[in-house]
C-alpha cells in the first residue's frame, strides 16, 4: 500500500522547500515532487483522484515539517537498559584490555524504552558502539529503532571496530593497577594488535596455517578495509595519535567525539577527516574536555570535514540529538548544516549515503513529520515512519 | 502582567534596580540598547545547583563530604569558586541568579545559599546565605552508603538518621530557649536552627514517590517547610503536592534513566503537575547537566504540552518564589532587581541568542551587533 504526504515543507536537496507530494512505497521512497517545480511547468491542479488510487493512504502534512529520519551515528543504546542501572550494563568488558571479538549486536536489548524516545525525538537509524575503556573495545553494529529482535532492526551486524585513546582507557587499566596506565600504553597495545593481525592475515593465506584465532579473526575485516575504525578521542593530541596508527596500518578511520577537533581544524581539513562530534551538552567532567564548545561542528565543517552530531546515549538521552543541532545553531551554524550533521552527514560517516540520511526516490522511507520548525525544541514529532512503516 | 509579551517597551535601570518599566519613559540616561525584533525577560533562576562547587575539568570537586552523612553546617559560600567557567556559560545563558547547594549523596548535607552571577566573588553576588537545608533520600545516598561502608544501607535507616538529628535539634533549640541555656554550642545544631523555627524549609532531595512521602512524613512530624527537589516521580503524586502546598524544583530532565529512581521520568511530569496546581520550577542540577540547558528543560516542557508562558514562569518567577526572593527577582517591574536577559528571538526557541544579560545593573554584552548608544 502507498502512502502520500501531501504539502507541507519538505528538507529536499539540503534546504527546506515546499512540497506538493512524497510517495512511500514498498518501504522506500518512490516520488518526490515540490511545489515550485509543478507551478514552473504550469501543470494543471491535480484532478480529482481516482477510484483506484484511494487504496493510498493520504497524510496532508499542510504546515508541517517533513524530514528524513534522524541518524546517530555514535550510541550506546540499549547496552544499558534505562532505569535498570548497572546489573544491565553491558559496556565495557574492562578486564580483557583488547577484545575485538565482543559486538555489541550480540548485546542490544530491544525492549529498551530508549528505542521509543529515539523515535519521538525523531531518530530512526543510530550506531550502536561498545564503551571505551579498552583501548580495542569490540565491534559496533547499525540499527533501525524498531524490531521485537535484533535481527529485524538490523542494518550492519559489523560496521566498525571501536579503539580509545586518551583519558578513559588509562585510568581503567591504571586503577586496576595495571598496563596501559599512559597514553604512550595504550597506543602500544592498539599497535601490538594490528600488527598481530596483520600477520595473522598472512599467515592465514598459507598452508601451515591451522588454528583459528577469535580475537585476530576479528580484526580482520579491519585490516581488510571491510569496516572502519571509531577512534574515540577527545583531545587534539589522542586524535593525532589516532590519525598517526590509522596511517601505519592503513585504516578507513573515523573520529568519535572529537572535543578539541577545532584545534587541530586545518589539520583534520586536510585529512578530509569524518567526525561525529558530541555529546557537547554533557559537562566537563574530567581535563579532557576542557576545551568542549558548540562551535567545534561549525569550524571542522568550514574546513571541509565531514561533520556529525552525537548524543552518545546515555551520556545524553537520544531525544536530545535534535538539541544538540540547535545548541549549534545558537553558537553561529547555519541551519541547513546543522541538520545535515543529524541526516546526510552521520549517513556518509556510516557509510550509507546511497539509502539514508535524505528524502529521495529509492531511499529508505525513513521519515518524519515535525508539527513545527524541527531545530525549534518546542516542535513535536507527529509521525516517523521507518521503512515505510508507521511506528509514531 | 506576568507570562505575557509586550511590543515596544522601555525598562529603564537604574542603580541596580528597575526604575520604571513603560512606552513613554523620558530621562536622560548613560546608556541606551536598541531592543527592536528582541525579546527581554526577567535574568532566568536555577533553582537547584551546584554551581562555583564543581570546578569544570579539575578532577576534585567541593560537592559532597563522603565521610560523615550529618553536615549542616556545611555553607556553600566556603567552596564556590566564581572564576570557574560555569559561572561564565551561566551567565551566557541568561542566569542571573542560582541557588547554590552541597551535594545529595549524604543524608543531610549543608545549607543552601542564594547566589547572582556577577561579581567575583561569592560574597558579592550573595543574595540569601541561608536559604534552606538540603536532605537526601533514596538511592543515591544508599549507594554511597555502602560504598564507604556506612551503618546504614537502607531507606529506613536513611530517614532514622534525619528524625535523629532533627529530635537532636528540637531539643537543642528548646535547651537554648530555656533559662538553663546552651554553654557549649554545636556547631551543625545552630546551622538546624533556622529550620526548626521554619523561616527556612527542608530541602528534600527525592526522585521516588516513596522518597517523596518519607520527606512529607518527617517534615509534617517536625512541622518544617518543605520543598522537594528533583521530584522524579513527583506527578504521580500530583494532587497531594497541590493540596500540601509543596513545591518541587523538577530536574533534571534530559538525562538518562541511569538509575532505578528514575524509571518513571517524563517531560510530561511539568505538565501534569502544574496543571494539578503545584507550583513548578526547572532546574539543570549543574553538573548534572550544563547550566545553559535551562532553557532547553522548558522548551523540552512546551513540547510535551505545557503552555508557554507556564515554562518561562518555571524559569523566572516560579523558581523566585520558591526561593522566597518574589519581591525582587522573577519578575520585570518597578522596584525589582535590574536582572534582565536579552534574546534575539524567542527566549524558549533554543536557536535564539543571548545578545545581553544585566545583574544588578551590571551590564555583560554576548553580541557584536548590539546597539548601545550613550545619552539621551
Amino acid at each position: 500500500m502507498k502512502t502520500i504526504l501531501e504539502k507541507g515543507i519538505v528538507f529536499y536537496q539540503g534546504k527546506f522547500q515546499e512540497l506538493d507530494k512524497l510517495v512511500i512505497e514498498k518501504g522506500k521512497i518512490t516520488e518526490v515532487v515540490l511545489a515550485s517545480s509543478k507551478a514552473k511547468k504550469g501543470k494543471p491542479l491535480p484532478a480529482p483522484k481516482k477510484k483506484a488510487e484511494t487504496s493510498a493512504n493520504v497524510i496532508n502534512c499542510s504546515d508541517r515539517y517533513i524530514l528524513p529520519g534522524f541518524i546517530d551515528a555514535h550510541t550506546h543504546l540499549s547496552l544499558e537498559e534505562e532505569g535498570v542501572g548497572w546489573y544491565d550494563a553491558d559496556y565495557n568488558e574492562s578486564f580483557g584490555l583488547a577484545t575485538p571479538q565482543v559486538r555489541a549486536f550480540d548485546a542490544l536489548k530491544m525492549r529498551d524504552r530508549a528505542f521509543n524516545d529515539a523515535l519521538h525525538g525523531g531518530v530512526t537509524t543510530a550506531m550502536i558502539t561498545p564503551g571505551s575503556a579498552n583501548p580495542i573495545g569490540g565491534q559496533c553494529c547499525i540499527v533501525k529503532m524498531v524490531g521485537n529482535v535484533a535481527e529485524a532492526a538490523v542494518v550492519k551486524e559489523s560496521s566498525g571496530m571501536k579503539f580509545a585513546f586518551g583519558e578513559n582507557p588509562k585510568r581503567v587499566y591504571g586503577e586496576q593497577k595495571k598496563f596501559p596506565s599512559t597514553r604512550m600504553g595504550t597506543a602500544a597495545v592498539i599497535r601490538e594488535w594490528l600488527m598481530k593481525a596483520q600477520d595473522y592475515l598472512k599467515r592465514k593465506k598459507t598452508k601451515e596455517f591451522k588454528e583459528r584465532e577469535i580475537k585476530l579473526e576479528a580484526m580482520l575485516p579491519l585490516i581488510e578495509g571491510k569496516i572502519q575504525a571509531r577512534a574515540h578521542a577527545h583531545m587534539a593530541d589522542d586524535i593525532i595519535t589516532a590519525y598517526r596508527i590509522a596511517q601505519e596500518f592503513n585504516l578507513d578511520m573515523v573520529f568519535d567525539h572529537c572535543t578539541e577537533g577545532h584545534l587541530i581544524a586545518k589539520e583534520l581539513g586536510k585529512w578530509k577527516a569524518r567526525a561525529v562530534v558530541g555529546p557537547t551538552f554533557s559537562s566537563r567532567s574530567k581535563p579532557e574536555l576542557r576545551n568542549k564548545t558548540f562551535e567545534t561542528v561549525e569550524i571542522l565543517m568550514d574546513e571541509g570535514c565531514v561533520v556529525a552530531l552525537t548524543t552518545d546515549h546515555p551520556v545524553i538521552p537520544i531525544e536530545g540529538l535534535s538539541v544538540a543541532a540547535a545548541m549549534c545553531v545558537r553558537h553561529g551554524l547555519d541551519e541547513e548544516r546543522a541538520i545535515k550533521a543529524i541526516t546526510e552527514n552521520p549517513a556518509i560517516i556510516l557509510g550509507l549515503d546511497k539509502r539514508l540520511g535524505k528524502l529521495e526516490v529509492g531511499y529508505d522511507a525513513d521519515v518524519v513529520i515535525w508539527d513545527g520548525h524541527p531545530l525549534d525544541v518546542r516542535s513535536k514529532t507527529e509521525a516517523v515512519f521507518v521503512d515505510g512503516n508507521k511506528v509514531i | 502582567m506576568s507570562g505575557t509579551f509586550f511590543p515596544g517597551q522601555k525598562v529603564l535601570v537604574e542603580k541596580g534596580k528597575i526604575a520604571s518599566v513603560g512606552s513613554m519613559i523620558r530621562k536622560n540616561v548613560e546608556k541606551v540598547i536598541e531592543c527592536e525584533q528582541k525579546y527581554l525577560i526577567p535574568g532566568l533562576i536555577d533553582a537547584h545547583s551546584h554551581l562555583g562547587l564543581f570546578e569544570s575539568t579539575v578532577p576534585a570537586d567541593d560537592i559532597n563530604e563522603p565521610y560523615a552523612e550529618i553536615t549542616p553546617h556545611l555553607r556553600p559560600l566556603d567552596g564556590v569558586k566564581m572564576r570557574d567557567r560555569a559561572m561564565e556559560d551561566a551567565r551566557r545563558a541568561g542566569i542571573s541568579t542560582c541557588m547554590v547547594c552541597p551535594g545529595s549523596e549524604r543524608p543531610i548535607s549543608g545549607i543552601c545559599s542564594i547566589l547572582k552571577t556577577n561579581g567575583n566573588s561569592a560574597d558579592v553576588g550573595l543574595i540569601v546565605e541561608q536559604a534552606g537545608v538540603l536532605m537526601s533520600f533514596g538511592e543515591q545516598v544508599k549507594v554511597t552508603a555502602k560504598k564507604s561502608d556506612k551503618p546504614y544501607v537502607t531507606r529506613m535507616g536513611v530517614s532514622a538518621l534525619i528524625r535523629e538529628t532533627l529530635m537532636k535539634a528540637q531539643d537543642y533549640y528548646s535547651a537554648k530557649q530555656s533559662k538553663k541555656m546552651v554553654k557549649d554550642r554545636e556547631i551543625d545544631m545552630e546551622a538546624l536552627i533556622p529550620l526548626i523555627k521554619a523561616e527556612v524549609p527542608m530541602r528534600a532531595c527525592a526522585h521516588r514517590a516513596e522518597d517523596i512521602m518519607a520527606a512529607i512524613r518527617i517534615a509534617e512530624e517536625f512541622k518544617l517547610k518543605l520543598v522537594i527537589e528533583y521530584g522524579t516521580e513527583a506527578h504521580l503524586l500530583a494532587a497531594l503536592l497541590a493540596e500540601k502546598k509543596i513545591p518541587v524544583v523538577l530536574g533534571p530532565t534530559l538525562v538518562p534513566r541511569f538509575r532505578y529512581e528514575l524509571n518513571e521520568k517524563t517531560f510530561e511530569s511539568a505538565k501534569i503537575l502544574i496543571d494539578a496546581g503545584v507550583d513548578v520550577a526547572f532546574t539543570c542540577d549543574y553538573p548534572g547537566l550544563p547550566i545553559e540547558t535551562l532553557r532547553v528543560a522548558a522548551a523540552m516542557a512546551i513540547q510535551y504540552g505545557l503552555e508557554e508562558k507556564r515554562a518561562l514562569a518555571a524559569i523566572t518567577e516560579v523558581p523566585a518564589s520558591i526561593l522566597g526572593v518574589d519581591a525582587r527577582l522573577g519578575k520585570i517591574k518597578k522596584g525589582m532587581d535590574g536582572d534582565l536577559a536579552l534574546f534575539s528571538g524567542h527566549p524558549l526557541d533554543i536557536r535564539s541568542r543571548l545578545e545581553a544579560l544585566v545583574v544588578d545593573g551590571d551590564l555583560f554584552v554576548f553580541s557584536k551587533d548590539l546597539k548601545i548608544e550613550s545619552g539621551s
